[in-house]
């Protein structure tokens, strides 16, 4: 066990329960006793103080808390190797029921883990270079980033080294391995922000400034965002930061948290409460005591929002590569899927796979010459597909009921077939962003979607029955949450109800218009009538 | 869902009365099924009429392994 250290709330007696299980053990420190004693001597040996720790390890315990496990593995940036992905297929077809799924964040889940597996899969993953460390707990998550990066010709730079340098140096830190909470960080310097800046704790955006007579390329920092039961959209702070800042300021806005953060109630610990409090101007006046000058913000590089799609076969910053963007239905594969993906990455592309925000995955780096065969590949004609139909496409579900315990109803398999019935129903050739959750926390981050499903279960003559309340109007384009319309949707009626309400918007709908801008433009109410209209019993 | 939960929930449930009411009820339970059975037997000690129940929907539920949880019932909207 390492040395402790010595943390400057410690003596705060009004600390939460969970800020002493820190004080008393770091969560770092659970990693060891899972090597050493737990993966040894079974799940019964498990001290239920470090069952909370566990998550440091990036591991959870899973619905119905029966001896097995959910793992998340950090994606940096979302970019993994073939080789990568063969040891996680490995990992899945020996310990985890043949289940990979893709995560909202970029990470790779598994489930069914059982502890004694643990000390094996931490060793198999540092084999590869990856590691599930602090993918949960109370640090510094996996850092979301542009897939595309170094490729896009959409980036006004490169990432990939920025990426490396923050996972280099937060992993495993224990300077930052007791934060007030978790923490979310974002680095895309795609212009159509493919990493979501605004719903991250710390998030940098692509920017310039000319600083003597020199036009430099860098970022814009947001800092406070995040989804939960409260949702709460990033600020920024009028500050321009140069590619190599990067890392430096990220430490001073993770320092601020950890010492300033609130510790006294867990659910007010986020750094989104800190934000909200200090406001961007004071928050920036603590950040440049910590780290020093910075320039004052440039010219925003942003424009628009690509909700983190890449479907297609496109052309790439480098001239006769090409890159494909492929549709992995409601972020699912399993073992041999995921090989076959690291095949194709090596026969095809350079060997990399980047993980998409939106459960998708794509190929890197395919020869003009190679494209066409790719595109016959069975995987890529049956399966991946290039070109989704829309709704399967843009489809987003959190884990549901199957494996989480805060889970109310199914939702995976479900938000699956919801989106094969609607491509069976209803022609639609343009995206529409449906999300569904099965609680109201938020992992299928249902606030950013054009139509966001939230799970309840609802008593009937003929017993308990799944059920979902609609929202609308999500988006990161003109950020906005979705909005809750009056209507309680029994899963029997979800599928010919979503088709007729989106029927109505491909009729009124003006041309290019996202479903979200038609709610902006009809309004609300307006909706809630065709909701009623709908509803009407015949 | 069911039996299989062996340690107890905090549960939020919602009922729409058929003459348009909501009313929010909170629950102690082991198991789903008997979070509504335990939310009916509270709006019936709640009134003196029994409540016609247009709708009751199960929509949170929270492990009871720490002190302190609870819900915000939000009767107007905060920012």
């Amino acid at each position: 066990m390492a040395e402790r250290k010595q943390w400057k709330w410690a003596a705060d007696p009004s600390l939460n329960k969970m800020e002493f299980t820190k004080l008393e053990k770091d969560g770092l420190d659970v990693i060891e006793t899972i090597v050493n004693t737990y993966s040894k001597e079974g799940f019964a040996s498990i001290e239920s103080s470090d069952m909370d720790r566990f998550k440091w390890a990036g591991v959870y315990q899973q619905r119905p808390k029966d001896g097995h496990f959910m793992m998340r593995v950090r994606i940096p940036g979302g970019i993994l190797s073939s080789e990568q992905a063969r040891v996680l297929a490995k990992i899945a077809e020996i310990y985890g029921r043949d289940l990979v799924d893709v995560t909202t964040r970029q990470a790779v889940q598994f489930h069914w883990l059982t502890v004694e597996s643990l000390a094996d899969i931490f060793d198999r993953l540092a084999s590869a270079g990856l590691s599930s460390f602090e993918a949960c707990g109370d640090c510094p998550r996996q850092i979301m980033g542009n897939p595309l990066a170094g490729i896009d010709p959409h980036e006004v730079l490169d990432t990939r080294p920025i990426v490396a340098e923050l996972e280099k140096f937060f992993l495993l830190n224990r300077d930052f391995s007791n934060l007030p909470r978790k923490y979310k960080i974002s680095v895309s310097a795609n212009i159509h922000n493919a990493a979501h800046a605004q719903i991250n704790d710390l998030a940098f955006t692509p920017a310039k400034k000319v600083m003597a007579g020199e036009e430099v390329i860098g970022f814009h920092v947001w800092v406070g965002g995040g989804l939960s039961a409260k949702p709460y959209l990033a600020k920024q702070l009028d500050v321009f930061v140069r590619p190599e800042e990067v890392v430096k300021v990220t430490a001073g806005v993770t320092t601020l948290f950890r010492d300033f953060g609130y510790r006294q109630k867990r659910t007010h610990a986020r750094l989104k409460f800190l934000v909200a409090d200090w406001g961007p101007e004071k928050f920036t006046e603590q950040l440049l005591e910590l780290v020093g000058e910075l320039e004052p913000g440039g010219i925003d590089l942003t424009s628009g929002w690509n909700g983190g799609y890449f479907y297609g076969i496109h052309e790439q910053r480098q001239a006769g590569l090409y890159y494909a963007g492929l549709s992995v239905p409601v972020g699912r594969m399993n073992a041999g899927e995921l090989n076959e993906l690291a095949r194709l990455a090596d026969e095809y592309g350079d060997g990399t796979i980047g993980t998409c925000n939106t459960q998708n995955v794509l190929i890197r780096n395919i020869p003009e010459a190679k494209v066409a065969a790719f595109r016959e590949e069975p995987m890529i004609v049956n399966r991946f597909k290039w070109q989704p139909n829309t709704f399967v496409g843009y489809a987003v579900s959190c884990t549901g009921t199957e494996y989480c315990n805060l889970a109310i109803v199914e939702t995976k398999e479900r938000m699956r077939s919801l989106a094969q019935y609607l491509d069976d129903t209803v022609v639609l050739e343009t995206p529409l962003r449906i999300h569904m959750i099965g609680c109201p926390n938020s992992c299928g981050q249902r606030q950013i979607a054009d139509i966001g499903l939230q799970g309840a279960l609802v008593k009937t003559s003929n017993g308990m029955v799944e059920a979902f309340d609609i929202y609308v109007g999500g988006t990161l384009e003109e950020p906005q949450f979705n909005r809750k319309l009056n209507a309680r949707i029994t899963v029997d009626r979800l599928g010919p109800f979503l088709a007729q309400l989106v029927t109505l918007y491909k009729a009124d709908r003006q041309e290019g218009e996202p479903y979200w801008r038609y709610v902006e433009r009809v309004g609300l109410s307006h909706i809630q009538g065709q909701v009623d209209a709908i509803l009407q019993p015949a | 869902m069911g039996e299989e939960q062996a340690e107890s929930y905090l549960y939020k449930l919602e009922a729409v009365l058929e003459e348009g009411r909501l009313l929010t009820v909170v629950v102690i339970a082991k198991t789903d099924e008997r979070a509504f059975s335990s939310a009916e037997n509270n709006l019936l000690r709640h009134t003196i009429t029994p409540p016609r129940i247009k709708e009751l929907s199960l929509v949170e539920k929270k492990p009871l392994g720490r002190q302190g949880v609870g819900y915000v019932v939000e009767t107007s909207t905060f920012t």
